[in-house]
């Protein structure tokens, strides 16, 4: 048997016959020759053909996806009946430009692989093989063929390798891609083919390549974006693109120029939209978030509604300029509150998160009743300074007034007081610090809030610690007194901003109920006043108590009014109010959209509202891109508002995303100037 | 203020050249200005009310081979006797494959029997790109309101074979009924096979 054996193994190395490959075809630009991995099969075995291209040089076959034209090697296998052939393992393309189009294909020797199975019970000495290729090769001009090539091959007991092709197959396999298995999904939707994977420490994602044909826009460029475990992929979509198949292969190239194979579902629901921002997908480095934190809270004490209590604070370094030991202490202390503030307010998330409830930056301010309470704070804060009545002096030390009293406990609840008037304004920076935060482990979330809260202190640590600082403060006097007083005003202002605040909220009968509250403080806080001057009895002390708690339980019996967001629209506003199925929808239809997540409460964004969303350039600009303008009111805590935020790593308002057809959302800064919108519209739309 | 408003619409104006880059069914088909064969001038707003086709063509290209065995020439009869202009665009540049002289191309019409309205010269590729004409054959059908209502392939089978023609969907015939019996067709995109359009 063995002698047969030697014998049959000689013969098949010999006989033409039964070579291992049917030898060359010579086509136009193209020579092929099939080649079995095994010159002598036995049954039951698996076995590989290659189908061996070796183009003209600069001219191309085509991939499973041909990209823009061309079209894909085509394989007819005529096989006896126990034999069967699998698919085309693809070997890695290349992207071939023929401007303005981008082709996916093969330059050079191409390596096609196809799986022949034989049956167990397989009986013929022979496996007679007939394929039939259709090809079409290109340089530009393009030349379709077809061949028949056939190959017997014996079959016996004993498979034997075909020494000749071994190094053809390992250069086969050397280009296949790498099949790696992770959890992948993909999604349409805006425009766009957008994946994201599971991805294991590999090198970096140069590009990609879709097996899908009329998936993606072949020419447009590829965003890939690696943030920390996850790959996020985008391309354009295709302009024949009409149904994504259910799930569908994609080819990773890595800058080492290896290749990996990956599966992709299409994502289930359409909840669950890939969103992939720009400038805010990179893994940032902690230290870069901590600086960026900083520097948010150091822009914070810029922000209006700081300001009153920056000059409250700066009034009292000036009022004790006489001892620096002490200014150093109360610059501690105040610091020591404004980060300690922070530190509950990110407790505070953290647990209300941890709760699953939908909060977000700000909400402070969503509550009518703490609107109002800060209204009263704010309001008897401008009478102590107009000094109507003296705080600190008295009983009323707690909470708000000991903001203005002297002594460590009255710096510390300064800074207390500035972080709770200051949240609202989310500062550029503090969005991506505070989105960080948010979707980070409990620890570093509470860094970031601390090292937001030593931002907003360090220019009063600066003012106390450092000589030349204080040196440039002026020395005590009258104009103290005066300065005081005009400091007032800022106050009174901010107390009827968040009056105003509160009416949006609750309706104007709420808001007189709270005037009438106003009123009651102060009465409350001049009878006060004269007691502390000795001018009024005991009496005087208890109706002031007593004013002082109808003032506090007046907002309560408030008519509360349930706003309804229509309200407010009138005939000819440009806006239409955001929901995300009207989002989703609009993106659908492939128009542009310019989402503006707002509040009353903050200031930032009336600004941008005034100053930039209403200007007659942007409102021009809008009307000539055919943009329709979303705009979403997050006054009142809005659970969908708070998890489109959450989408875009932000956690407060304001928030400005354009959408343009094909293209990744684009995030617009936090301050807008009148040409912001105008210049991103015509810079999206130059856009191929 | 004012020239700023006239700054942002020249520039729009501009731009809405890019922007045509991706054309839409349903919206009004890019206007565009081409020479033909026998030096006459042609806009497609000249053929407002009636129905036109556009269809790129190479005629060395294997695919636009394929159809001129006789299904290009057929449907261009079937159409042109229905009152639809039918212009063949050759937005091959100088130099490239398809590129022809007008007399060459008057040639090939005679020699293949074609019957298109006109054969048109796009060699700057300005009008291939307004459509994103990405193929030989590509085709387009504009309805009599000058809305684009389909563009894509000639057919369903992307191959170079003649034989295929015969058991493919037609889909741009039954496009180009549908637009003359005054309805949307269905579909309205499809996959352009061919040779990449030689610009």
């Amino acid at each position: 048997m063995r002698s047969v054996m030697l014998l049959l193994f000689c013969f098949s190395c010999f006989a033409p016959l039964w070579a291992a490959t049917t030898g060359w075809q010579t086509a136009k630009h193209l020579q092929a020759e099939l080649v079995s991995e095994y010159q002598q099969v036995q049954p039951g075995q698996t076995l590989q053909l290659a189908l061996h291209f070796v183009p003209d040089e600069h001219w191309h076959t085509y991939w499973q996806n041909p990209g823009d034209s061309g079209l894909p090697t085509q394989l007819s296998w005529t096989l006896p009946e126990g034999v069967s052939a699998g698919a085309i393992k693809w070997p890695t393309p290349q992207a071939i430009a023929v401007p303005p189009l981008v082709n996916y294909g093969f330059e050079g020797q191409t390596i096609l692989l196809s799986d022949l199975t034989v049956a167990s019970d397989y009986q013929a000495d022979t496996l007679p093989i007939s394929l039939k290729v259709d090809w079409l090769v290109c340089e530009e001009v393009c030349i379709p063929a077809e061949a028949e090539f056939s190959l017997v091959l014996p079959v016996a007991a004993k498979a034997v390798l075909a020494e000749d092709a071994v190094s053809l197959f390992q250069q086969a396999q050397q280009q296949l891609p790498y099949p790696i298995n992770v959890s992948g999904q993909f999604d349409v939707s805006g425009g766009a083919f957008s994946a994201v994977l599971d991805i294991p420490t590999i090198q970096p994602i140069s590009a990609f390549f879709v097996a899908a044909t009329e998936l993606v826009d072949h020419a447009a460029p590829q965003q890939v974006t690696l943030n920390g475990e996850q790959l996020l992929l985008q391309q354009p979509l295709n302009t024949y693109f009409s149904v994504a198949p259910q799930q569908l292969d994609i080819v990773l190239i890595t800058t080492a120029n290896k290749a990996y194979s990956v599966q992709l579902q299409q994502t289930r629901s359409a909840g669950t939209e890939i969103l992939i921002t720009q400038g805010q997908q990179d893994p940032t480095a902690l230290w870069l978030i901590l600086l960026l934190a900083g520097a948010g809270g150091v822009l914070l004490n810029l922000m209006p509604c700081v300001f009153p209590v920056l000059s409250l604070k700066a009034l009292s370094i000036a009022g004790h300029g006489q001892v620096r030991r002490q200014q150093q202490l109360q610059a501690l202390w105040y610091s020591l509150g404004v980060v300690m503030s922070f530190v509950m307010l990110a407790i505070l998330l953290i647990v209300l998160r941890s709760a699953g409830a939908a909060v977000g930056w700000g909400f402070q301010l969503q509550n009518p009743y703490l609107v109002a309470l800060l209204v009263y704070l704010l309001f008897a804060l401008g009478l102590s300074l107009s000094g109507v009545v003296q705080f600190g002096l008295g009983l009323m030390n707690t909470g708000s007034a000991v903001a203005d009293s002297g002594g460590s406990r009255g710096a510390f609840f300064t800074g207390v007081l500035a972080v709770v008037v200051a949240s609202p304004c989310t500062a550029p920076f503090m969005g991506t610090a505070l989105g960080y935060a948010v979707s980070q482990e409990a620890a570093i979330a509470l860094l970031i809030f601390a090292a937001l809260g030593f931002g907003m202190a360090l220019p009063f640590l600066l003012l106390a610690l450092v000589p030349g600082f204080s040196r440039v403060l002026p020395k005590p006097g009258v104009w103290m007194d005066t300065l005081k007083q005009w400091l007032a005003y800022p106050l009174y202002l901010s107390a009827v901003w968040l009056l105003w605040v509160y009416g949006r909220q609750s309706g104007v009968d709420a808001q007189a109920m709270l005037l009438i509250g106003v009123v009651c403080i102060a009465a409350a806080c001049w009878l006060w006043g004269r007691r502390q001057l000795s001018l009024a009895g005991n009496g005087s002390v208890m109706l002031a108590a007593v004013l002082l708690l109808l003032a506090l339980a007046l907002p309560g019996f408030a008519p509360y009014q349930q706003r309804n967001p229509t309200d407010t629209a009138t005939a000819d506003q440009s806006w239409q109010s955001w929901s995300a199925d009207t989002l989703s929808e609009l993106r659908q239809q492939g128009k542009p959209v310019l989402v503006n997540m707002t509040a009353d409460w903050c200031i930032t964004c009336l600004v941008n509202e005034r100053v930039a969303l209403s200007s007659d350039s942007t409102k021009a600009a809008l009307a000539l891109y055919d943009v329709t303008y979303l705009k979403g009111d997050w006054t009142l805590r809005d659970a969908a508002i708070t998890e489109y935020l959450r989408l875009y790593q932000r956690d407060g308002v304001p928030l400005y995303v354009l959408y343009w057809p094909g293209q990744q959302p684009e995030v617009l800064p936090q301050i807008l100037t009148p040409d912001t919108v105008p210049q991103t519209l015509a810079r999206l739309s130059r856009q191929p | 203020m004012k020239l700023r408003h006239l700054v942002l619409a020249a520039s729009a104006a501009v731009l809405s050249l890019g922007l045509t880059a991706a054309p839409q069914i349903g919206a009004p088909a890019p206007d565009f200005t081409v020479v033909d064969s026998k030096g006459s001038s042609h806009s497609l707003r000249d053929f407002a009310g009636k129905t036109v086709v556009l269809e790129w063509t190479n005629h060395d290209c294997p695919f636009v081979k394929k159809h001129y065995q006789g299904n290009m020439q057929a449907l261009q009869q079937e159409m042109t006797a229905q009152d639809v202009v039918w212009l063949s665009v050759i937005s091959s540049a100088p130099g490239k494959q398809g590129h022809v002289s007008p007399s060459e191309a008057d040639d090939l019409t005679a020699s293949r029997n074609a019957a298109p309205t006109a054969v048109v010269f796009d060699e700057s590729g300005v009008v291939g790109q307004a459509y994103a004409a990405k193929t030989t054959p590509h085709m387009y059908v504009i309805d009599k309101a000058g809305v684009l209502q389909y563009m894509g392939g000639i057919d369903s089978i992307p191959s170079a074979k003649v034989e295929d023609i015969a058991t493919a969907t037609p889909l741009f015939a039954n496009a180009a009924k549908a637009v003359l019996a005054g309805e949307a067709p269905n579909p309205a995109i499809s996959k352009p096979y061919g040779c990449s359009v030689k610009y």
